[in-house]
């Protein structure tokens, strides 16, 4: 199983540096303070915010006289994945992914406009195809924007895996699943910080400077393709970004 | 926030009104509001649909898998359901919050399933004893906004209806073993037989009437409800009262008929929006949430 | 634009997965013709094509007529992605020559990816089959080029096997035609009609013989799931080719005999089959003596005399799981008339049955040796069907049989493609500045290196120093290979798929290309060379008191034979460092071998003769032993040192992913015959451990009564035979690490990259560990080691094989116009023959005992009674026993053209009848 053909193409037909098609919508909930959807590719993601508010009362022992806490709960429907899997919600991968947004947020949101109160960030995943970090922090960015919460910067996050010295961006399951380093992170782009990575595998040291250059540019890309979308302010669909593929 | 609450007035406001056939939002007492369903949703499920009632919010995905069957039905396929209560509908979801909930849910779901008439689980049977079809259904609920019982069976049934059965093939291998080939084409299916499956109908008591479909502000102002599983045809599958008020023996017919016929009102719309759906191109692309 | 895919799968546990996959379709897809990868005007004339034209072949021309394809006329093909993905899921050796076929420009075969093109994608039709679906693609594909064609006036042909898949293709307007059609109809190139396989039909319906037809593979998989039938590797008997046997999957392998045609229903030596066990009132016996006067010498000696007894367990073959058919090398049979066009071939590997072909060319074919592949074995036919692939030169010249037996060991001997030349640096290359700054600079250490007279691919050199302190240094610098082969470039592939360079009599097959083997990598005394050093302080008892390895830069100055290196050594007056360190060298590996004998180490022998080659004619004018001399020993010595060093190293790195070899423990069975055989002769030996064995085989060196001086080395020939085979693997699949030879806990190659692929890979994983190179992916993947691993051990085998193959080939040559008297040993009695070593010539041959050399039976049972325990024959009246000293008569017997031998005659001691 080769992830690039010799005529250059991946398994499902992108370019090494290409993303998948990337669709969004925000305000899908209105019961939510901020919600909104998010699909790259077959990864399928619902982000709902509430907040700020008071603490709830199990909490409250979290709360800070100077800032606000993020609360964050990621669960994954059991239909996700190609396989059913009962997945019950306290698990290790949830409670680990949770913890990994949770952090990668209070980087980004301004916490001290909210003293001693909540934000909850819930995450819902609808369908499963690799990049599910990412997926989630986008869908998260664009909920958090909806519920009109004061952030620095956008928050974009974006995979990429390194075989035979060329880089490929936005792996999908089948991808990460043929056993080559991941890597993924959340940057601000127009800050250009990095606020979140994670390697997952073993690669060379020299090999590094390579990966994290493409993640940055695809996180870049999905920038651009969240920004766009945030022009055209009247909740329609978008399919077009600069650097993926023709809809 | 989800959660709701009422002041004692706007209680009040809400109890005359309905005995004066007024509802918050105009309708009578015995309309829906508005319901839109989609299915096929979730490709990678064998069926699936979405549904949206008022501000509720559902999704059912459906998969099938190879099993063992009951023994006390070799014949007979199984069905399970269960019920996510995902966080994003309420914040007091988060955890294991929702569990009550879900529970409550499936329970009753089983009950109106798991009787012979709803639907023939002998069509899911494979090899009596040792193969059948293991139907799961699994509810994810987004948002509250009242009477989700009446939002699930409505869900499930659109999502039963459009769940594909491998068409499968039983060789015989030597010594008595059987061989089970899936099919070339993944399109080649059988689809589950709806016809019978029920939906349920919640009449709550609200002061001294009743009414169908009751929002979440609503559903606190009332103490006392019926829920009831009705087919098309107009029988009913089982019943159950909730809450923590009492009913009126007297009123309890009355009740039932109302719910049967408007049960039987919304088989009529969700068969007609369903032989729609089927009847239209498959490729065209679902929207989904977007 | 994104379409998706959907497909069900059935996992192993009974599962019923729906997997949905994006599929993007594009609008940029490049399809080849223009920009040269096609030729603009494709030059292939047909006669039933009016225009120029392109060809797009369909699945199953690409499975069942690689020859045709590979014919250097046939260019100008579009490779559509789909026929590649079917082709790579039904057969991955013809996937591997399809895609060296696109790999290489001069064919100018186009990889077209149709399943992402927005032109050629088409969704699936409800109620298609996967099959009719492709055939589909396939036509929408050649419907596009045909519109991209018309404006140049050329044409794109689908070439199909298939009738049906050609008629709808011709009812929708394309050009289409059979591969038979199009083939018949080739301007100017005739041969190509003989490349044609034959479809399934019987060429020749035999009447006599109706082979059980075979099981669908699903019945088969299901009868070894649930144990009714035996999976295994089927081997043909050498002695009988109508007997097999499998030795079945599992750990509690037992052997299933097959007999007889029918049994054996069309399964042919190396296929894996399905076997289902006869009833046991049916089990039979393998044929116990040795049928067939040409059996190999040197060959394991069977010991099926020894199953006497009720039958051992039987079957049948009921289905074939895997075929292992590949091109076979042999010669026609001079059958009925030249003018026929069917004919026979008889392969020369002697278990392989006849095969079927038909060929126009018999009349120049006869007297050749040609190559031969098998297409099909239809019940109805007593022999397999097949094709001719090409000819190779007439029988019994020294190239064709050179050719022949490099083909039938599977060694790839074409020379280097262009892609793998282009990786080569230029010729006039010398060492870039950047790398003096990364290796330490040894150009003035007193290095050299020894090697065998006329080599010019050097691996190593040594150098030694006396520090002053006590302590002296060692150096052993191996060439630097990896430097200039980088992993996953085509000349690393190629080094990997070779493995090994193989030594032949006359000519040696390179792993690597000639620039890199004798030039740029080989440590020549006349320049600057990168190398791999492994230096080592030790003191004058040959204690380590450490050691380090590096990347150097080295001058060597000096490259002896053995032989010079003695004389250097032995010359009192030569008091040079290269001379002094060679002294040192000698000394400190006296106590290293002496150290290693403590431990165990076996020296074993094996009679290795060299050739003199005549440098006309090179044909091979005299033979001569190998002599061993102390230099001999001494580079061995610092090599095995160095291997045992770097093995240690990169097992402590790298504990999951080193490439180590070991030698596994023989069974004491093994060793049952060769401990009798000493016994008979009153020599009692000790196999327990390899210090038993080492010592006991020592102590048979003192001169003793009745027993002449030669028989330790006799006996040390044998012990060879007992041992297992050495093998290469991956240090984290296995637990075992003992190299039961060299008494070593831990060993690996590292001093031969030149010529072994295993030593590139240690040299990746040692650089890697010093930090002198990054790692990759594949260097650190377990699996993938134990791969290469696998391969590598088959090739080194395989090499063996072929040098001894070459050694025969020599051997029969030289004996071509003598006929010589010679005296030799008896190492082997069976019962109706005895095995006779001839030292002097290295040559191992059968002398019959119940025969004369015609081939008629001249001894009845009474005049020949066999003692099996005590190894000894007795025939009319006259004794021969195991280790006895005989003459033999060596003559060279070309009455089988395919299968020319070597001749043994009995002389000395005469028996009647028998000795000549």
């Amino acid at each position: 199983f080769e992830l690039i053909s010799d005529e250059g193409y991946r398994f499902d037909g992108r370019k090494p540096s290409e993303l998948r098609r990337v669709r969004c919508n925000m305000g899908v909930f209105t019961q939510a303070d901020g919600s909104a959807y998010i699909e790259q590719g077959n990864t399928k993601v619902l982000a709902a915010i509430y907040g700020p508010h008071e603490a709830s009362n199990n909490m409250r022992s979290r709360v800070c006289l100077d800032k606000c806490f993020i609360n964050c709960e990621f669960s994954q429907a059991m239909f996700s994945s190609a396989e059913r899997k009962k997945r019950s919600r306290g698990d290790r991968k949830g409670k680990d992914m949770s913890a990994h947004i949770k952090q990668t947020f209070e980087a980004a949101v301004r916490t001290q406009l909210y003293p001693r109160s909540q934000i909850d960030i819930y995450l819902q995943v609808l369908h499963s195809d690799g990049s599910l970090y990412c997926a989630c922090v986008n869908a998260a960015t664009l909920a958090l924007i909806d519920a009109g919460i004061a952030m620095k910067d956008y928050v974009c996050a974006c995979s990429a895996s390194l075989t035979k010295e060329t880089s490929l961006i936005d792996i999908n399951h089948v991808e990460e699943l043929a056993g080559c380093a991941e890597f993924s992170a959340a940057i601000m782009p127009k800050l250009d910080q990095i606020i979140y990575s994670e390697l997952n595998g073993r690669i060379h040291q020299d090999e590094l400077g390579q990966l994290v250059d493409a993640v940055t540019n695809g996180c870049k890309d999905i920038f651009a393709v969240i920004d766009r979308f945030e022009v055209i302010t009247d909740n329609t669909e978008i399919a077009v970004s600069p650097r993926s593929l023709h809809s | 926030m989800a959660k709701v609450m009422l002041g004692e007035s706007e209680k009040w406001f809400i109890i005359h009104g309905i005995q004066d056939d007024m509802r918050n939002d105009g309708r009578s007492c015995e309309d829906y509001r508005h319901i839109e369903v989609e299915t096929g949703v979730v490709s990678n499920t064998h069926g699936s649909s979405r549904l949206r009632l008022g501000s509720s919010e559902l999704l059912v995905g459906v998969k099938v898998e190879l099993g063992s069957p009951d023994p006390k039905a070799p014949n007979e396929g199984l069905i399970h359901f269960h019920v996510d209560c995902s966080p994003n509908a309420d914040p007091s979801f988060q955890g294991r919050g929702g569990e009550d909930l879900s529970a409550n849910i499936s329970c009753i779901l089983t009950r109106i399933y798991c009787n012979k008439s709803s639907i023939d689980l002998n069509t899911l049977g494979i090899i009596p004893h040792k193969q059948c079809w293991v139907v799961h259904v699994d509810v994810l609920i987004l948002e509250c906004g009242g009477n989700l019982l009446d939002a699930v069976s409505i869900a499930v049934k659109a999502a039963l209806h459009n769940t594909g059965v491998p068409n499968i093939q039983v060789t015989d291998g030597d010594e008595g073993t059987q061989e089970i080939s899936l099919p070339d084409d993944p399109n080649d299916v059988k689809f589950i037989n709806t016809v019978n499956a029920p939906v349920l109908v919640t009449i709550s008591k609200v002061g001294s009437r009743h009414v169908v479909d009751a929002s979440s502000e609503e559903e606190l102002c009332c103490n006392a409800s019926l829920v009831m599983g009705v087919t098309k045809r107009g029988r009913t599958t089982g019943m159950r009262k909730m809450g923590g008020g009492s009913l009126d023996p007297e009123s309890i017919p009355e009740m039932i008929e109302t719910g049967k016929n408007i049960g039987r009102q919304l088989h009529i719309s969700l068969d007609k929006l369903l032989k729609t759906e089927q009847g239209m191109a498959e490729d065209i692309e679902k929207a989904g949430y977007l | 634009m994104l379409k998706s895919k959907v497909i069900m799968v059935k996992t192993r546990s009974g599962k019923i997965l729906k997997i949905v996959r994006e599929h993007y379709l594009r609008d940029d897809i490049d399809n080849g013709l223009f920009g040269g990868k096609l030729d603009q005007h494709p030059e292939l004339q047909n006669d039933l094509v009016s225009s120029e034209h392109f060809l797009i072949p369909d699945t199953n021309v690409v499975l069942h007529q690689m020859d045709v394809l590979e014919h250097s006329c046939i260019m100008n093909v579009i490779m559509l992605q789909t026929v590649l993905h079917e082709v790579k899921h039904r057969s991955s050796p013809v996937y591997k020559r399809i895609k060296s076929l696109c790999a290489n420009p001069d064919k100018k075969f186009f990889v077209f990816t149709n399943e992402h093109c927005i032109d050629t994608y088409s969704a699936r039709v409800k109620g298609e089959s996967t099959n009719d679906m492709n055939d589909r693609l396939i036509r929408i594909a050649a419907k596009y080029y045909d519109k991209c064609l018309k404006d140049r006036n050329q044409t794109a042909v689908l070439v199909t096997n298939d009738r049906a898949n050609c008629a709808l293709a011709k009812k929708e307007g394309l050009d289409a035609l059979t591969i038979e059609q199009y083939v018949k109809n080739i301007v100017g190139y005739p041969e190509l009609l003989d490349k044609l396989a034959k479809a399934d039909e019987a060429i020749e319906v035999d009447k006599s013989i109706s082979y059980p037809e075979h099981l669908k593979l699903s019945q088969v998989q299901a009868g070894v799931k649930s144990g009714k039938f035996f999976q295994g590797k089927l081997g043909i008997s050498r002695e009988n080719y109508l007997e097999g046997k499998i030795i079945t999957h599992g750990e509690d392998g037992k052997e299933i005999l097959i007999q007889g045609r029918l049994n054996l229903n069309r399964a042919v030596h190396e296929d894996v089959v399905a076997v289902e066990m006869l009833p046991e009132d049916q089990w039979s016996n393998p044929s116990g003596v040795i049928l067939d006067v040409t059996v190999q010498p040197g060959a394991e000696i069977t010991d099926s005399e020894k199953k006497k007894s009720s039958g051992v367990p039987t079957g049948k073959v009921v289905g074939i799981i895997k075929r292992s058919w590949r091109p076979y090398c042999g010669i026609l049979e001079s059958f009925g008339s030249p003018e026929m066009t069917r004919h026979l071939f008889t392969p020369a590997e002697k278990r392989i049955p006849r095969i079927r072909i038909e060929t126009r060319q018999a009349k120049t074919l006869i007297g050749q040796r040609i190559v031969v592949a098998i297409d099909s074995w239809p019940r109805f036919s007593k022999y397999p069907q097949g094709h001719f692939v090409k000819a190779l030169g007439s029988v019994g010249d020294k190239d064709t049989e050179n050719e022949v037996l490099l083909l039938e060991h599977d060694v790839a001997h074409e020379p280097f493609s262009q892609a793998v030349l282009n990786c080569l640096p230029p010729s006039d290359w010398s060492i870039p500045k950047e790398e003096f700054a990364v290796r330490e600079d040894f150009r003035d250490l007193p290095i050299c290196s020894v090697d065998p007279p006329g080599c010019t691919d050097i691996d190593d050199c040594l150098h030694h120093k006396d520090l002053g302190d006590g302590t002296v240094e060692v150096g052993v610098h191996i060439a630097d290979v990896t430097h200039f082969i980088r992993p996953g470039t085509p000349i690393d592939n190629e080094a990997a798929t070779r493995g090994t360079s193989v030594y032949l009599c006359d000519k040696r097959i390179d792993m690597v290309p000639e620039l890199l083997s004798s030039n740029l990598c080989s440590l020549r005394d006349d320049g600057d060379r990168l190398a791999f050093s492994c230096i080592w302080i030790m003191k004058p008892n040959a204690e380590i008191v450490s050691t380090r390895f590096c990347k150097s830069v080295i001058r060597s100055k000096s490259s002896m034979t053995y032989a010079q290196a003695q004389m250097q050594i032995d010359d009192k007056t030569a008091k040079d460092p290269v001379t002094m360190g060679l002294r040192g060298l000698n000394k400190l590996a006296k106590i290293l071998k002496h150290d290693r004998i403590e431990k165990g180490a076996l020296s074993l022998s094996s009679p290795e003769v060299r050739f003199h080659v005549d440098s006309e004619t090179h044909d091979p004018i005299d033979l001569q032993n190998k002599e061993l001399r102390d230099t001999n020993s001494m580079v061995e010595e610092f090599m095995l040192l160095a291997n045992c060093s770097v093995a240690k190293k990169i097992q402590q790195e790298f504990p999951e992913c080193a490439v180590l070899r070991r030698h596994p423990e023989p069974p004491q069975s093994n060793f049952d015959v060769f401990l009798n055989a000493a016994k008979s002769r009153g020599l009692e030996l000790n196999a327990a451990t390899s210090r038993d064995l080492a010592v006991s085989l020592d102590r048979t060196e003192e001169p003793k009564e009745g027993i002449h001086s030669y028989i330790s080395t006799l006996l040390r020939i044998l012990a060879t035979r007992c041992m297992m085979q050495a093998v290469y693997f991956c240090s984290g699949l296995e637990s075992d690490f003992r190299h039961y030879g060299l008494a070593a806990p831990i060993y690996t190659h590292f001093t031969s990259p030149i010529r072994r692929y295993s030593d590139i890979m240690v040299h990746r994983l040692l650089a890697a560990s010093i930090g002198a190179d990054k790692t990759f992916s594949e260097l650190l993947n377990k699996t993938e080691i134990q791969n290469v691993c696998k391969n590598l051990n088959f090739r080194h085998r395989m090499a063996q094989y072929a040098q001894r193959a070459s050694v025969g080939l020599h051997t029969q040559l030289f004996f071509r116009s003598k006929v010589v008297h010679e005296s030799g040993y008896v190492i082997f009695v069976r019962k109706n023959a005895v095995q006779v070593l001839i030292p002097k010539y290295g040559l191992e041959g059968t002398v019959f005992m119940d025969r004369d050399f015609e081939g008629n039976t001249t001894v009845n049972a009474d005049d020949l009674k066999y003692i099996e325990d005590k190894c000894e024959i007795t025939v009319r009246g006259v004794k021969l026993c195991v280790f006895d000293e005989v003459t033999v008569q060596i003559s060279h017997d070309a009455t089988n053209v395919q299968h020319q031998r070597i001749n043994l005659k009995l002389v000395h001691p005469k028996i009647n009848g028998i000795s000549i």
